[in-house]
This record gives C-alpha cells, structure tokens and sequence, in this order.
C-alpha cells in the first residue's frame, strides 16, 4: 500500500506547457481519475509517475520518498496502455512472466501468482494463446493481469477502455474498479469520458491546460462545478449570466439576469453587485404551465422550441424572453409540445454559482 | 444487338463455339496475366536459359583443345567434393559469408533502431548515409578504400609519421581489407530490412516491458530483438547471398591472396580454361549458399514461432 503525492509537477515540451506546477496526494489504496480534453496534460502526468517523461520540475513521492530520478524499471509500477501493449510474441503465460522473472521470483511463486491472478481477471485456461487469438476484451483483462502480477506499488491505467466496444466498454468499468477495490492499490486511472471517470473514481481530477481545475468525487464535480469550463465538460450545463443582489444565507444567494431573479446557492463569498453566473443542471428543471408560488423555488418563462426524444427522457429546448435558449431534460412521458408557453421551474438549491 | 451474331455462331458449330468462349472467358478473366509475359520472355532467356546451359556444362567431359570434350561425366563435380584444396576454400567462403553477416548485423542494427526511434530533424540526412555506399559505383569505391588502406596509403602514412607502427599494419590483400569493403557496401542490406521490422513494432511495448520492470538490455534482447527478428533474418540472407558471390570487391581488396569461391570460379573460367570444372564448382557454392540459408532459415523460423 504506497501514497503517492505529486508536488508542483512541470513539465514543457518547447513552447508547450504540458503539466503546470500540479500537486495531488493520492491516498492508499485510493482511485484517482485524471479527466479532461486531449492535450490538457493528463497522459504527461500519468507517464512522469511511470518514469517515461522526465519532468523540468517538481517532484514524484511513493510514501513520502522522491522517486523523480528513478528509471521506469525501478520504480514498481504497473502500468496498462491504451493499446494494451501486450507482447505479440509471447503468450499469456509468457506475458505474465516477463515481469516476475525481472523480480527473479522462484518457479513455484511464479505460478501461483499467475494462477492467482488469471483467477481474478477470469483467464485461467487461456495461458497458452498468443494475444492475437485473444478478443479485445481479453486482451485488456491480461494487461490488467501482467500489471497487476508483479504486485506493484501504484497502478497506472492510461485510457484503457477506449479501444473496447461501448457496452463493454461499461462492464470493464465496473469489472476494473471491484478489482482495484478488491486489490486494495493505489491507482491512478487517465480518461476523457466523464461518465467512466465517475463510475470507477473515489476522486476525480479535473485538468485543463495542464493544471487541476477541480478535485473532488463525483458528486461534488457534477453538482458543484467551480468553474464554467469544468461545467461545460462535464455533462450539460445552462449558464445564466447576471450580478449579485442580495445574500440571504451561509450560502445562499439572489441573482439578477435578464431573465428575472434567480435563487442559488454558492460557497464562494461573493459582494453584492459582483458578476456571477448561474449554472443548472438540464434534468433538474422542470416544465410547469404554471410559475411555481414556492420563494425558493425559480421560475422562467418561455416558448418551446425543439423537443427531442431518448427513451429515457425528453428533451426541450426553450427560448426565453431575452432570446437565450435553456435545455431542459424531463420524464420522458412529459407531453409539452413544439411552442408551448412554458414555466422552466426549479428549486434555488439545485442552482449554483460559478465566478464569471 | 451484338447477341445476335453470337447465337448465329453457336447454332452452326456449337461445340467450336463452346471451346472459343471459354478460352475467351480465361483469357478476359486472367488478361492480367498477360502482364507477366516480358518479364518471363527475358528471364527465360537471359536467367534460366543461361543456368540451364551452366547445368549441362559442369556435367562435361573436360578437354584441353576445346571448351568441352564429347560425352558426359560426374567427375567434375567428384572431384570438387574430394579434393581437400576446393573444400578448403568452400569452408573459407561460407565463413567468410557468415562473419560479413554477422559483423554487418552488429554494426547495422543500432543503427538501425537510431533510425527506426529517432525524431531528428536530419532522419533524411542519416537515409542518405545509410545509402551512401550504393551510390558510388564498385571500382571506385574500391579504389577509395585503396587510397585509405594500402601498405603506402594514408592510414598507413599516417601510424608511421606519429611513430606508432614503424612497420606499418597490413590492411589490404587479406581478410579485414576484403572485409571493410563489403561491410561498407553490403550494410544497408542490412539495415533497411532491420529498420522496417523496428518501425512496426509498437513503443508502447518498450515501456510495458520497463514499467514491468526491465532495463534497456533487458528490453532489447527478449522485446525489441526478437520482434524484429524478421528484419534481422531478411538482411541476413540478403548480406550472406551477396559475400558469398562478391567478386570484384575481393579482387581488388583482396588481390587473389584471399581464397574464395567466386575469384576461383572465374581463375578456373578465364585462365585456366577449364568450363566445365568451373561450372561444377559455381553450382556446388550456390547449392552450398542454398543450404546455409536453408538452415538459417529454419533456426530463425522456430524463434519467429510466436510471431506470425
């Protein structure tokens, strides 16, 4: 069981700030996902842990110990690729081997724990295929395997479901996660599909331009995003632009916009007049013929325009009186149809604010 | 509108007309085939024809008044594999083969693999080099090597002005002098096969086998090596085939004072007259150069296993 902690990680590739002075400390045993766009620095952080990027500064600690300068091979790791990476000569047996067999472990040790482990990736029977007469799937369980075997101190998971089909792409999520539960490692896990990132996490980092934008679970990044960017990237988001008028709690606020006055929450200290943002969520609003007569409860007017059908909800987009339009997901038995005036209602609490 | 003719024509001679159709229906189908005629008309006339007439000569009776005398015999070919000397030499030209290849291996594939991982601006420059011994024609390329090796060359000037070997050290007319030559010439045979098969195998799984916990050697020898074993393999029978049959590089480095198949084929041909011992002799290096790369083939083949 190792912490791992980043401290003020840098790293630039000519011009191009990859990974701007990022500082984490991951927990034993923890989960942590590196989520954002391509190019926001998160792969680059993930290979300075492996070793294969050097940094220009900061450091990298296992359990409080500076392993910056350690070769890739020194440092215990285990690491799955996108590509699984498997060696196309060897078979899964052999695979499994090659690590223990740099630990120099005994013969007999060395199958047990290939036995052990092609238990819990559910392989045993398949030691003797090459990874090409493997299907995707099972070739991504023996990377998981042949990283795992070796007991490293930290697992490294860089976007390892991309190249499966969607719906395996969503068993794996939970298939990776019981097993890193189940192992009890620390993990680091990069991806850019937000909804994988909150399956398997026990925190999520959210990256931009190579620095953290937001650190949290998944809870917290989704309902209270800290930005507009993370908002935006994570899910979908309406964003009202308007000022501060009033406080009237810890964390409550009332906004003005030009559609009306809002009721949100916030932990930020925001002065009265400052400009702030509203973000909401499309599903927590509803649609009501009527504005609703509750105080805490915000009601706009508009007009649909677009419905559009998924199964599992309904659609809306509304045009309010200032032309800006706001997405609305409802019960998908929700009957308001094309230019119906509408009420787009919803509770203060579900509201929040975001600096401009 | 054109099939009527057709019925016309198959009603008068059905059978005739059956055959026509189907040679017709091959030759529109396989048409490409046709593409293939030049060059089988050339090498049947210039490769096979050649060889064909080379076969019937080693099996000739020898003569000392003309090219051959009448009658056919396998004494030429008895005593190419009894006499000790031919043997001899034989062993010399497979050895020397062998060692080529092996030294142009070592030599090639780190660079080889700098080419194959490199990002530097100047990879297009370093392609140039590596062809670089192509595009000077033999003799001169010789003749260079000659300025830089002779016993009065400029290597050997030089040792001798810083007083090292007052001597000098004999660089041509032996083994190492024939020896740089087809290194020199022969390398890119070796290495563009090597940097193709480097070029295919993935990064990834250079950094799966050190995050597994092996160094850089390590690495090489049970990941990179072996994948590009292919490469290796194909440049290997590319430098052994061409050492084994070199023979203007050997003349003019070696000066007749190294023995080898191909300068004694040709001692045999020009001035000693004797064809059809000579062509014996030229059939027993290339069944011999068959074999070696038989066996080459078959070794490397079974460390390929996992690989196709």
């Amino acid at each position: 069981m190792t912490t791992l902690t980043i401290s003020g990680l840098t790293k630039r590739f000519g011009e191009v700030t990859a990974v701007d002075d990022l500082s984490l400390e991951i927990a034993e045993g923890e989960l942590v996902s590196l989520l954002g766009p391509s190019g926001c620095g998160k792969t680059t952080t993930l290979r300075s842990i492996a070793g294969f990027v050097q940094p220009d500064a900061g450091a990298i600690l296992f359990d409080g110990i500076d392993i910056t300068s350690f070769a890739p091979e020194r440092r215990n790791i285990g690491m799955v690729f996108q590509n699984y990476a498997l060696f196309p000569h060897m078979t899964v047996r052999e695979n499994l081997r090659f690590g223990l067999e740099m630990r120099r472990i005994g013969r007999k040790e060395m199958a047990e724990r290939i036995g052990k482990v092609l238990d819990i990736v559910q392989l045993a029977g398949l030691e003797d295929r090459y990874p090409r007469q493997l299907s995707g799937g099972q070739q991504q369980r023996v990377a998981l395997a042949r990283s795992l075997v070796i007991e490293p101190r930290v697992l490294l998971l860089d976007e390892p479901l991309t190249n499966l089909d969607a719906k395996l792409r969503e068993e794996m999520r939970f298939f990776i996660r019981s097993l890193q539960k189940r192992v009890g490692i620390t993990t680091v896990y990069v991806t850019h599909d937000q909804a994988e990132a909150m399956v398997i996490s026990d925190r999520i980092v959210v990256m931009f331009n190579g620095r953290i934008r937001q650190l949290g679970d998944a809870t917290e990044i989704y309902s209270h995003p800290v930005s507009r960017e993370v908002a935006d990237f994570i899910g979908l988001s309406n964003f009202i632009d308007g000022r501060v008028k009033a406080r009237t709690g810890d964390d409550r606020y009332a906004v003005e916009t030009p559609l009306g006055e809002i009721w949100c929450r916030s932990v930020l200290t925001l002065p009265v007049g400052n400009p702030a943002t509203v973000v909401v969520r499309p599903e927590s609003i509803e649609l009501k013929r009527e504005p609703s007569n509750d105080g805490n409860v915000n009601s706009i007017a508009g007009r649909v325009r677009d419905r559009f059908y998924l199964g599992n909800i309904a659609g809306y987009r509304v045009v309010c009186a200032d032309g800006s339009v706001i997405q609305v997901q409802e019960e998908p038995w929700h009957a308001s149809a094309v230019s119906d005036q509408v009420w787009c209602v919803f509770a203060g609490d579900l509201a929040w604010i975001i600096r401009q | 509108m054109t099939v009527e003719p057709h019925r016309l024509a198959l009603q008068r001679a059905p059978a005739a007309r059956e055959t026509r159709h189907r040679v017709a229906t091959w030759l529109r189908a396989n048409m490409v085939l046709l593409l293939i005629v030049p060059t089988l008309v050339f090498l049947g006339c210039f490769l096979v024809a050649p060889y064909l007439n080379m076969l019937v000569m080693s099996f000739r009776n020898p003569s000392t008044t003309s090219v051959f005398a009448p009658g056919y015999t396998v004494a030429n070919y008895g005593k190419a594999l009894t006499d000790p000397y031919y043997l001899g030499v034989l062993a010399q030209t497979i050895e020397f083969g062998i060692v080529t290849t092996a030294i142009c291996a070592t030599i090639g594939y780190p660079v080889a693999y700098h080419l194959a991982r490199t990002r530097s601006r100047f990879k297009g420059l370093l392609y140039v080099g590596i062809l670089s011994p192509l595009l000077v024609g033999v003799v001169v390329r010789c003749y260079g090597w000659i300025i830089l090796l002779a016993n009065n060359g400029l290597i050997n000037n030089g040792v001798k002005k810083l007083g090292l070997f007052p001597h000098g050290l004999m660089l041509m007319y032996n083994a190492f002098g024939v020896g740089v030559g087809l290194v020199h010439v022969f390398l890119p045979f070796m290495i563009l096969p090597i940097l193709s098969s480097i070029q295919s195998i993935d990064p990834a799984l250079e950094e799966a086998a050190q995050s597994l916990g092996a160094s850089r050697t390590r690495v090489m020898l049970r990941v990179v090596i072996p994948l590009s074993l292919p490469g290796i393999q194909a440049g290997s029978i590319l430098v052994f085939v061409l050492t084994i049959s070199a023979y203007v590089i050997p003349i003019l480095l070696g000066a007749l004072k190294i023995k080898i198949m191909p300068t004694l084929v040709i001692q045999l041909l020009i001035d000693a007259f004797l064809w059809p011992f000579g062509a014996a002799l030229a059939f027993i290096l290339a069944a011999s150069g068959a074999a070696v790369v038989y066996i080459f083939i078959r070794v490397t083949g079974r460390l390929m296993k996992g690989l196709t």
